[in-house]
């Protein structure tokens, strides 16, 4: 067991050290001094100079691979041009809003998957199913900033239930005392519920934009496994016990079909990541998303660079928790089967 | 003709219970463990229904052994299943009445169901792989088994009852492998961790579909004995699905052979291998590589193949492959009734038009 | 009844859709092998109509593909011809989707836009296809240490969020449509890298093949008559699936503006363009592209679930 989390280990080094590689190819691949991409051009020619000594170009390229991600790895990230700022402070500042809306879109997201992926199997009724699945797959071909658009102009501008592109309050309210930098839980500490019911519904729709790639994507694997798990011979012998239909489905079909739907965890985040980009700027919401996608725009490639590189390594390091996580819940990897007579 | 002689077998018959005959004997107890009549259950997909269970309608006295016998696709498992009421959609129990212990359970709901499943009546299924939740470790599971009757068990009394049951079918160090995971154990033990589950609540009756059918020879004799040991001390009635004629010769009282959802023979034992009245009954025993038989030629084999159920011929459905049959208008039209007939060993019922005259043949 | 050895063993009336070059569709139900490729394919269309799961998406796909090719023709509106003074006009009979904020008739901008993202994902889908597929299958039958070598450049590609190094390669290459689709391809390498490589593996060890080889034929007629058919129908369906998500893909560097630029009418780039205007009132701008990019990426989706379905209904072989 501990050689194979080691393994793992090792992989996902490995992995991380490959794409810091093919991110160094890729942008080095830009036409044009580095170090005048990164300081913009109305930076003067001697502020080039210094950062092309700092960052080793005219040395070996090793010598600049090695500047490259020891500069990454030491936090040391740059500094936005335009923004007249380190990237570091950029993100860390912006990082709360983004966090708050994938972790409220993740239990969205999850849950509505969960139950709808339940309903569609254990109902046995193919209208059901039929329905969730046909859901699920239009859920796929949306991509998240349309549908942010078409939830803005229903909930916002047609039925004015919910607010429009204003970020996380609008532009009347005060944040609340900042704690954790998520407005809804600062808000509930200080006591402040206009605040949090403001926040939550700012929430709610670039949530449901941003969860719906990865919502489509969790219905049909949990539907699927589900289903697999429901025909196993050991669903009949647990009801030949006595056990009703749902308990035999709750104990024993739900944690087989969960398992493997663990492995989904690492997508998920990818599609958050990506999807933060595209969407956070439909609502004007102040995250990192949004601040990369300005940055693309602005051509402000230290904070392109930095977000390549961040997402591959939480992306790698998700995926590798996901894995272990995997190894310590599941029984069969946990205890290698030895032949006993 | 026996295929196998067990002597365990051989000692219960000479004990002198008369469990060899189809009718009950004169003075023995008419009250029945298992009664089922006219059993019928379809599988409703897409265009077609599929009958894999025809008005199927027979008797098991209290430690009877029933074997059921047929070839893959004759509808045995779904005959199980129904008698439990685990058909699941899309199939469904049609018609039928399954008396057990005195009432009918066809009419039962699914939550009524529940207190009768795992408490009167049992199943253990043919692969030991997939018989058992692969993370829920083997104690859990067969605490399940009692607890599921017995909610108000403490753990403790439990989890005592559930090592009992493992050394009951034969499991060493029984108290450290109930934590154990299912994958730790080999299929043998698994098969006998699923019997021990299955006759944790003392069930008056309990079903076996093909238990053996996917262990080796060593393990398939190691677990038939259990199991006949079991059913003898707990006093259980068992219905034995398998298409193994061999194991039925052993271990069973009575047999049923099944073709295309239909029971076409029943009777004692001695009597299906003595005298077969149907057909393909005949045919099966045919089939059999016997080394007496090695001059006579190859192995036969039935021609053609087990029908469609979802489109079932008009008449006898085994006509198309009837050695008898297969060129008479009478087996293409007429569906042949149950026929009681006597024969050299016993009394049988039959499904073939000419079950009296082949009988009669034998005799002669 | 079924054709095919193996793991292939599909229903006949399912494998006439995929060979409907086989004279005569099914075997032993066609007609005189004259008939030939014709009543084959007229067979494998009776059969795809008859599922429905399949005759749906197979069949709004076809509706787009024909507004694709024969749309700008049909309708000789000139896409990027502005109109400043008849801008901003709400759907009409002159113009059935509208104007956009340029004067520029939506319904021309969606035809073209639809010629665009059909025609390059389909480039990119069969480059990726072909890329990955060669790889995979070189990892998978020489093995050693190709494999090795190979296999951890997939692992690089594959530790990043897959649009995200989509855009890295468009930031780095230079914006544009082309470099889009570039990177798009290379991000779907792995997935049919990964995936052709474990098939081939799988198949490499049936006994089908070591029967064939003890009948001596070589491994070059052993790859090409036996391996590589077999993995095809995963190849197929993994295409499928990935032709949507180049579709989407493509729209969403565009929606950036890393993909196709101003003014290029891809539909990512035009919703990009009409945002501000949806939510004062002109919503024809965004939603009429966005529409059209939903009932296709739905369409495909549908399709390569079903196809896998059909080809693949133990779910042996990976999800996408």
């Amino acid at each position: 067991m501990a050689r194979v989390i080691g393994l793992r280990l090792l992989g996902s080094i490995g992995a991380v050290f490959g794409a810091t590689i093919l991110a160094f190819v890729i942008m080095r691949l830009l036409p044009g001094n580095p170090a005048r991409l990164i300081l913009g051009p109305l930076a003067t020619q001697h502020a080039v100079n210094s950062l092309s000594q700092q960052i080793g170009l005219g040395r070996p390229i090793y010598v600049q691979y090695w500047r490259y991600i020891s500069d990454f790895f030491q936090g040391n990230w740059g500094y936005s041009y335009s923004d007249g700022e380190t990237v570091k402070k950029l993100i860390v500042e912006r990082a709360p809003a983004t966090i708050e809306l994938a972790l409220f879109s993740f239990v969205f997201t999850m849950l509505s998957a969960v139950a709808l992926a339940l309903l569609a199997t254990y109902s046995h009724r193919p209208v059901t199913d039929r329905i969730v699945r046909g859901a699920s797959y239009i859920g796929f071909g949306t991509p998240p900033f349309f549908l942010a658009l078409l939830l803005l102009i229903f909930f916002f501008k047609t039925f004015h239930l919910l607010p429009g592109p204003e970020g996380r309050l609008g532009v009347q309210a005060t944040p609340p005392p900042k704690v954790t930098g998520l407005y809804t839980l600062d808000a509930l500490l200080a006591g402040q519920l206009g605040t949090f019911w403001e926040a939550f519904k700012h929430l709610l729709l670039p949530s449901l934009a941003l969860g719906i790639a990865s919502w489509s994507f969790l219905v049909r694997l949990l539907r699927a496994n589900l289903l697999e798990v429901s025909r196993e011979p050991f669903i009949t012998v647990a009801r030949g016990k006595g056990l009703r239909r749902w308990t035999a489905f709750r104990r024993h079909a739900l944690p087989n079909a969960f398992l493997p739907t663990l492995t989904a965890g690492g997508l998920v985040l990818g599609e958050f990541l990506a999807g933060s980009v595209l969407i956070e700027r439909v609502f004007n919401w102040p995250g990192i998303g949004s601040l990369v996608f300005e940055a693309i725009i602005k051509q402000d490639y230290a904070i392109v660079q930095t977000f390549i590189l961040l997402s591959a390594v939480m992306f790698v390091l998700v995926n590798l928790i996901v894995d272990l996580l995997y190894a310590v819940i599941d029984p069969r990897v946990r205890i290698p089967t030895v032949a006993t007579a | 003709m026996r295929l196998l002689r067990a002597p365990d077998r051989a000692a219960r018959e000479d004990a002198g219970d008369a469990h060899g005959q189809a009718e009950p004997a004169a003075g023995a107890s008419s009250e029945l463990a298992l009664s089922v009549r006219g059993l019928s259950t379809v599988y409703e997909t897409g265009g077609a229904t599929v009958h894999a269970v025809r008005d199927v309608s027979f008797d098991l006295r209290p430690t009877e052994r029933l074997g059921i016998v047929g070839e893959s696709g004759s509808g045995k498992s779904a005959l199980a299943l129904s008698i439990l009421g685990l058909i699941e959609a899309p199939g469904r129990v049609l018609d039928g009445e399954i008396v057990l212990g005195g009432r009918d359970i066809a009419r039962l709901s699914d939550r009524q169901l529940g207190a009768v499943r795992g408490k009167e009546i049992a199943l253990v299924l043919q692969d030991p792989s997939t018989a058992l939740d692969p993370v829920k470790t083997i104690g859990a599971q067969i605490v399940e088994a009692i607890a599921v009757h017995e909610p108000q068990l403490r753990r403790a009394a439990a989890r005592k009852r559930a090592a009992d049951l493992l050394r009951e079918v034969d499991i060493s160090h029984a108290e450290r492998r109930l934590d154990d995971y299912p994958h730790q154990y080999s299929g043998g033990m698994r098969q006998r961790v699923a019997i021990a589950i299955a006759i944790a609540n003392n069930p008056s009756v309990l079903i076996a579909d093909e238990p053996t059918t996917a262990l080796d020879v060593t393990t398939q004799a190691q677990v038939l004995a259990l199991l006949d040991r079991l059913v003898d001390e707990h006093r259980t009635a068992v219905i034995l699905i398998t298409h193994n004629l061999g194991i039925v010769s052993d271990f069973c009282d009575s047999v049923a052979v099944m073709y295309a959802g239909r029971l076409v023979e029943t009777s004692g034992v001695d009597h299906i291998f003595l005298a077969p009245g149907h057909p393909y009954s005949e045919a099966l025993l045919k089939c059999v590589p016997n080394p007496e038989r090695l001059t006579e030629g190859p192995l036969p084999a039935i021609t053609g193949f087990p029908p469609d159920l979802s489109s079932l011929p008009t008449g006898c459905s085994f006509a198309p492959r009837c050695p008898i049959g297969r060129e008479l208008a009478e087996c293409h039209e007429r569906t042949p009734q149950p026929h009681r007939v006597s024969g050299p060993a016993g009394e049988a019922t039959v499904e073939c038009h000419f079950a009296e005259q082949r009988i009669r043949e034998v005799r002669v | 009844m079924s054709i095919g050895s193996g793991p292939l063993t599909i229903g006949a009336e399912n494998a006439a859709v995929l060979r409907p070059a086989e004279g005569g569709g099914p075997a032993g139900a066609g007609g005189p092998a004259g008939a030939g490729v014709s009543a084959g394919a007229r067979r494998a269309l009776r059969t795809v109509l008859a599922d429905r799961k399949l005759a749906v998406p197979v069949i709004v796909i076809a509706l787009m593909l024909l507004f694709a090719i024969f749309g700008p023709i049909v309708w000789n509106h000139d896409p990027d011809a502005q109109n400043l003074l008849g801008s901003l006009q709400s759907p009409s009979l002159s113009h059935p989707l509208g104007t956009d904020q340029l004067g520029r008739d939506v319904l021309a901008r969606v035809a073209d836009g639809a010629r665009i993202s059909l025609l390059v994902a389909t480039l990119v889908t069969i480059a990726g296809g072909l890329v990955g597929g060669l790889i995979g299958l070189l990892a998978g039958t020489v093995g050693g240490a190709s494999d090795g070598v190979v296999m951890r450049l997939m692992d690089a590609i594959l530790a990043f969020p897959p649009l995200i190094l989509a855009m890295a390669v468009t930031v780095g290459l230079g914006v544009g449509l082309d470099t889009a689709a570039v990177g798009v391809s290379l991000v779907s390498v792995p997935w049919y890298a990964r995936l052709l490589r474990s098939e081939a593996l799988r198949i490499r060890s049936l006994p089908f093949i070591e029967a064939a080889h003890a009948m001596g034929a070589t491994r070059g007629r052993i790859l090409a008559r036996h391996v590589v058919p077999h993995m095809l129908p995963v190849l197929f369906i993994q295409m499928a699936a990935a032709f949507g998500y180049a579709v989407l893909a493509l729209a969403a560097l565009s929606f950036v503006g890393l993909g196709a630029q101003v003014p290029t009418p891809e539909w990512g780039a035009m919703i990009t363009e009409g945002l501000s205007y949806s939510l004062t009132g002109q919503w024809w701008i965004s939603i009429c592209p966005g529409v059209a990019l939903l009932i296709t990426v739905t369409a495909v989706s549908m399709l390569s679930d079903r196809l896998r379905d059909l080809l693949d209904p133990r779910g042996q072989y990976a999800r996408l």
